[in-house]
């Protein structure tokens, strides 16, 4: 590589690096002042939010659990973002991976040596088949992918409920849950008396797969073609069609394997209403701020998994809610995904500046 | 009118513009336009022209400089302001709403109203009245997109006028015509004139400029090099001055006698609404041979091109390269007989901007064992690839792994070029080689496909630039209404009017003629 | 069967479905009128969930009207967010709608926390106002229809009426007013009215303050009649099912009103079904409105295809 290309690429990822950071000040100071007008004990508050996560070694395992999962929700909105489609059922697709890997987990399978790697494959083959569907309808019909990935979101939801209460339920779980899995289909920790287990092991082996495919298969140079310019790519006769199915079959596969990350995983081994607490959405901001780029989602993973594990301890010990987590959020994807700048000055000129009719499309391209 | 002494009707003084980028547009131009004359502004592409229309438009703001209306100094922030001064511009790409009617596109931004209510009656009889008086003849009522390019450009102009526009900016205007549209465009223009409004035009083609100006302004490298009268001034004189050294345009030319590698047989195409787009066209392109295909935008042209492509479905006949049929075969499939293609639009058809240059040059290779074995890419191979195409086309860039984006316009182009005939194709398609392309590229661009051809290929090429056709072809298709109309062996007997006339239909040849041209 | 029949033509159902309709329509005027300006308004959702809220709480201090236009002007706030992140800063609109969604998710619940002092669920401690219906009983002193015609016409939403009316309003906006050509101008090709000096960013801004302000509408709605109260996420996808309506009805005011009749037909289907059919399972019957937006959605696509034009007024 030529040294000028180097050096740009170097300051691609500073310029990045530094946008995600000022995003995440700037949210968390909105935080602070959320928490100063909300809380009996702001002060406290703010610290816990912000420094309780590495107190413990047990609060460090949680942490290290959501980076887990958000790791795996953020890589399958990156493949499809990557493909220039806004599928965003991997909600869905978590739900219907986890009721997949719950009746291996479940059956007689489930108390012996395959469960995990069955309840793993059926997982991923569920969600494979509802990030499919909405693609199948894309590729053939035209049909719009976020409406239809949305709507896919509400039945899957509502068949895990379906199916929890009616068919997986045990008497005394007032019909929220299932009974526990053997313990032959729950991850194994890694280390002990932590919640951090073979998840986290899954989610970098899903970040280097993701890579390899993206970055060194011609599957995923025709997929970065199709997301970089769709007409082009039909051109140079790449199968279009096939390249968004496949995309969006193949994120809804991660997304399947999150679901069996939080069924089988330590922290919860069974499946549950509701259980995965909006994290699959959370997920979109871990896409947003990586850029779509598989090695940059662990670490921004990293970042906001410590807030969100910051949050929780903080609505459990003081009186702010740990939904203020998701308004970080917010804040930090529109500021992400706008173009401010991390100079305040430039903010303040974008503010500022008098209304001005954007430049005309005509003869943009010159 | 105007007398020497009098201050000019609008006048840019030193306009200096560098875009975010550097880019420097424009550098210290100036420029004098008088009232009711026909002032041409000349220049190759990127000699800065655009941008000094846009500046006097108020699309783009100048760094410095100033400009002045009958001697005042006037700021326009924005188009509307420069509208309200009474400048209107049409571009050369149009902005008309193509679902909305003429007289809806032309209103538009500044509606006649009865209280809240669009007044539509009194919309189309403004629209109606203007069209009379400056004799701009279109039916207000029909979809702009149901309208040929000549008279969506009437659209355009009656839409600058019906703002009040006494100083017309016209931005390449005759690159879409035919020369009986440019004709009537030239009428118009006097029409124009002779009611007292000013017409700004901008072009490269000479002879036209030559023709409608009075005074012409040429620009160079973003600077403007000097101002003459039109009556002082030639073709090689304004030649000279543009490119500032002497260019000839003219190509050698080999004999052929090759097989024929591509025929189309009695091939009908159909468009997105049903209507026949191509009706029982049949050509043949030998080895070694360019066929032009000649025609008004919208007549069949590019559609052919784009089913021999693979990108459009056939409703009946049959294409085949080398005797076999390939309708059942995809765009790789094709490709891999050998076919390559030039795209019209070939920022926006032909690249992927945001992917590297290597990846860009590999796209229409990917499953090609030298490229990817098992469904993995040899970057190696990929990048070695690269630094032949680089260093062969002379494409100017960082390196491999630069983004397509970082590019120049040329060199975006090269790329493409590259790409598409880094193997020698055996079928070359070839839509609008230079448009928008300086003269320096033509000419490079021109040697490359007749070195194809000399090489072996069989090139089709469909252009909108009759001397480019006539430079280039050896054989040339006209199209009229999805039909092959005429067909002629090129020869200096052969002129552009020839070729205009058919393609508006005025003359046909008889079956004989054509049939001897066919083959 | 019989009783399925019995109630679907009954008037009590009828009322049912203007019910259910009301919040649906609403929104849906809204995703529209983005839609036509060529910005995809995908925080519809969120946009409602948080005027249900705001209109739940403003109606505790306020007289119902007020908390109504406090919906309203709390949708237009969110609508001028994403206008000035989406136009000013050049983010995506679809990025910028999930984060309104994300954030209305979250701050919905943290609010509600904070107004009933600790509960996260709902507002049941909140004494909250409905919507009043509007009674037209007196219609009952006409001849004849009088009984049929008070059945139907008397008792739903005010809102709902201005929801009926505001279709015509929108419809003479766009396509009898200039103001209404120059949206649709901005949404098909931006630059004609770029060209002709008109700003296609204010304009697309007050078409996105506009879309909130309906989504707004729909909340106040939702929070103050179809349900009197706030419960966490009561939206349950209407605001995403109102996207699918938008194109299901053809991008047109009337065809929205269609759409959202028939959503809201099913939405009322699974109201009343539980009642009737209490072997089907709930969980099954709430699927209903998701599964028919998936299935018009495919049809409308495929049918799409097959003509492949564009529609004319």
């Amino acid at each position: 590589m030529s040294e000028a290309a180097t050096t740009r690429r170097w300051a691609v990822l500073r310029r990045e690096t530094g946008r995600a950071l000022g995003a995440a000040i700037i949210a968390l100071a909105v935080a602070f002042l959320i928490i100063l007008f909300s809380s009996k004990t702001p002060l406290q508050a703010f610290a816990t939010l912000t420094t309780a996560p590495i107190t413990k070694v047990r609060t460090v395992g949680l942490w290290i659990d959501d980076v887990a999962k958000l790791t795996v929700a953020g890589l399958a909105y990156s493949l499809v973002f990557q493909a220039r489609q806004f599928a965003l059922g991997v909600q869905g697709q978590v739900y219907v991976g986890a009721l997949a890997a719950s009746y291996i987990a479940l059956s007689p399978l489930g108390q012996t040596w395959c469960a995990i790697p069955l309840g793993i494959v059926c997982a991923m083959a569920g969600g494979a088949l509802w990030g499919f569907l909405p693609g199948i309808a894309k590729a053939r019909l035209g049909a719009n992918e976020i409406v239809s990935s949305l709507m896919l979101n509400y039945v899957a939801i509502e068949l895990a409920n379906y199916l929890i209460r009616v068919d997986l339920t045990t008497p005394n779980s007032r019909l929220l849950s299932t009974a526990p899995f053997p313990s032959t289909a729950v991850f194994p920790a890694l280390i002990p008396n932590t919640r951090i287990d073979i998840g986290l092991i899954f989610a970098l082996t899903s970040v280097v797969a993701v890579w390899f495919a993206l970055y060194r298969t011609s599957w995923g140079l025709k997929l970065r073609l199709v997301g970089h310019n769709s007409r082009f790519a039909q051109y140079a006769g790449i199968k279009e069609a096939f390249i968004i199915v496949s995309a969006m079959a193949a994120s809804g596969a991660l997304g399947g394997l999150l679901g069996a990350m939080f069924v089988e995983g330590r922290s919860f081994g069974k499946l549950a209403v509701s259980f995965e607490g909006n994290l699959a959405f959370e997920g979109l901001l871990i896409a947003i701020v990586a850029r779509n780029r598989p090695l940059a989602v662990p670490v921004a993973a990293l970042f906001y998994g410590y807030l969100r594990q910051g949050a929780q301890l903080m609505s459990i010990r003081t009186d702010v809610p740990s939904e203020i987590i998701v308004i970080v959020t917010a804040v930090i994807i529109l500021l992400v995904a706008s173009s401010y700048s991390v100079k305040p000055r430039a903010m303040l000129a974008a503010i500022t500046r008098s209304s001005r009719p954007a430049r005309t499309h005509v003869e943009a391209v010159k | 009118m105007t007398t020497e002494n009098m201050a000019p009707l609008l006048q840019a003084i030193g306009i200096s513009k560098t875009y975010p980028g550097g880019v420097v547009a424009n550098d210290n131009v100036n420029i004098a336009v008088n009232a009711g004359e026909v002032h041409a502004v000349v220049g190759e592409n990127g000699a800065g022209k655009s941008t000094l229309m846009k500046i006097l438009f108020g699309v783009e703001q100048a760094d410095s400089g100033e400009l002045r209306l009958v001697g005042e100094q006037v700021r326009f922030g924005s188009p509307r302001a420069a509208i309200n001064a009474g400048i209107g511009m049409v571009f050369q790409h149009f902005s008309l709403v193509p679902s909305f009617s003429a007289y809806e596109n032309i209103v538009l931004g500044s509606e006649p109203r009865s209280g809240i209510r669009f007044d539509r009656r009194k919309a189309i009889e403004e629209v109606r009245a203007l069209s009379a008086r400056f004799r701009l003849h279109v039916d207000p009522l029909q979809p702009v997109r149901q309208l040929p390019v000549g008279q969506q450009q009437r659209v355009e102009i009656l839409k600058a006028l019906y703002r009040g526009g006494r100083i017309l900016i016209l931005d390449e205007p005759t690159a879409v015509l035919t020369p009986q549209e440019v004709t009537e465009l030239f009428s118009a223009i006097r029409a124009l004139v002779a009611q007292g409004r000013t017409v700004i035009f901008i072009a490269h083609k000479l002879p036209e400029v030559l023709e409608i100006s009075s005074r012409i302004t040429v620009m160079r490298g973003g600077k403007t090099i000097g101002e003459i009268e039109t009556k002082d001034a030639t073709e090689q004189k304004l030649a000279n001055m543009m490119v500032g050294r002497e260019v000839t345009l003219r190509v050698e030319r080999k004999p052929y006698n090759g097989k024929v590698t591509l025929a189309v047989n009695r091939l009908s195409l159909m468009n997105e609404l049903r209507a026949t787009v191509c009706d029982d066209v049949s050509l043949t392109v030998r080895s070694g041979e360019i066929v032009g295909l000649a025609g008004v935008a919208g007549n069949g042209q590019a559609e052919l091109i784009e089913a021999i492509a693979g990108l459009r479905s056939v409703a009946g006949g049959d294409i085949a390269i080398g005797g076999e049929s390939i309708l059942p075969l995809g765009v790789r499939a094709r490709r891999g007989k050998g076919m390559a293609s030039i795209p019209e639009d070939r920022i926006s058809q032909g690249l992927a901007l945001g992917a590297s240059v290597a990846e860009n040059l590999v796209a229409t290779r990917l499953d090609d064992r030298l490229f990817a074995r098992g469904g993995l890419l040899d970057l190696g191979e990929m990048r070695a690839n690269a630094e032949r195409l680089i260093e062969r086309f002379s494409i100017r860039i960082d390196g491999p792994n630069a983004l397509a984006a970082t590019l120049s316009g040329g060199n975006m182009q090269k790329v493409v070029v590259a790409r598409e005939l880094s193997e020698q194709p055996r079928l070359l398609l070839v839509s609008q080689p230079t448009r928008g392309v300086d003269l320096g590229s033509t000419q490079f661009i021109w040697r490359i496909l007749t070195e194809t051809r000399n090489a072996g290929a069989a090139v089709l090429l469909s252009s909108a630039d009759l001397s480019e056709l006539l430079a280039l072809s050896d054989r040339l298709m006209v199209f009229y209404r999805g039909r092959i109309v005429a067909a002629f062996r090129n020869s200096d007997e052969l002129t552009t009017e020839m070729l205009g006339a058919c393609m508006l239909g005025l003359s046909r040849q008889s079956p004989e003629e054509m049939r001897a041209a066919l083959a | 069967m019989i009783e399925l029949l019995a109630t679907v033509f009954s008037a009590a159902f009828f009322l049912t479905v203007i019910r259910t309709s009301t919040p649906l329509l609403l929104a849906t005027l809204g995703g529209l009128i983005a839609d036509l300006s060529g910005a995809l308004n995908v925080a519809l959702e969120g946009i409602m969930l948080v005027s249900c809220l705001t209109a739940v709480v403003v109606s505790v201090y306020a007289p119902w009207y007020v908390a109504v236009i406090a919906a309203l002007l709390a949708g237009a706030f969110l609508g001028s967010v994403m206008a000035f992140f989406h136009l000013r800063l050049k983010a995506d609109i679809v990025l910028v709608g999930f984060a309104i969604n994300i954030f209305a998710s979250g701050a919905t619940v943290f609010a509600l926390t904070l107004a009933t002092g600790g509960d996260k669920g709902s507002s049941t401690n909140l004494i909250s106002k409905p919507v009043p219906a509007l009674d037209l009983s007196f219609l009952g002193m006409v001849p004849g229809v009088g009984g049929l015609l008070v059945r139907t016409l008397s008792g739903h939403s005010v809102l709902s009426w201005l929801a009926g009316l505001l279709v015509f309003v929108l419809w003479y906006f766009l396509y009898r007013t200039s103001w209404g050509l120059q949206l649709r101008s901005v949404g098909e090709h931006p630059s004609a009215l770029e060209a002709a000096g008109v700003s296609a960013n204010a304009l697309r801004g007050w078409s996105l303050v506009a879309s909130g302000a309906l989504a707004g509408l729909a909340g106040a709605q939702l929070s103050m009649f179809n349900y009197v109260g706030f419960t966490r996420d009561m939206t349950a996808g209407r605001g995403f099912i109102a996207l699918g309506a938008v194109l299901l009805g053809a991008r047109h005011p009337v065809g929205a009103l269609l759409a959202a009749l028939l959503f809201g037909m099913f939405d009322a289907l699974s109201v009343v079904m539980p009642g009737l059919f209490n072997w089907i399972p709930a969980e099954l019957i709430r699927m209903i409105p998701f599964v028919v937006t998936i299935v018009a959605l495919i049809l409308f696509s495929y049918r799409m295809k097959l003509t492949s034009t564009t529609f004319d007024h």
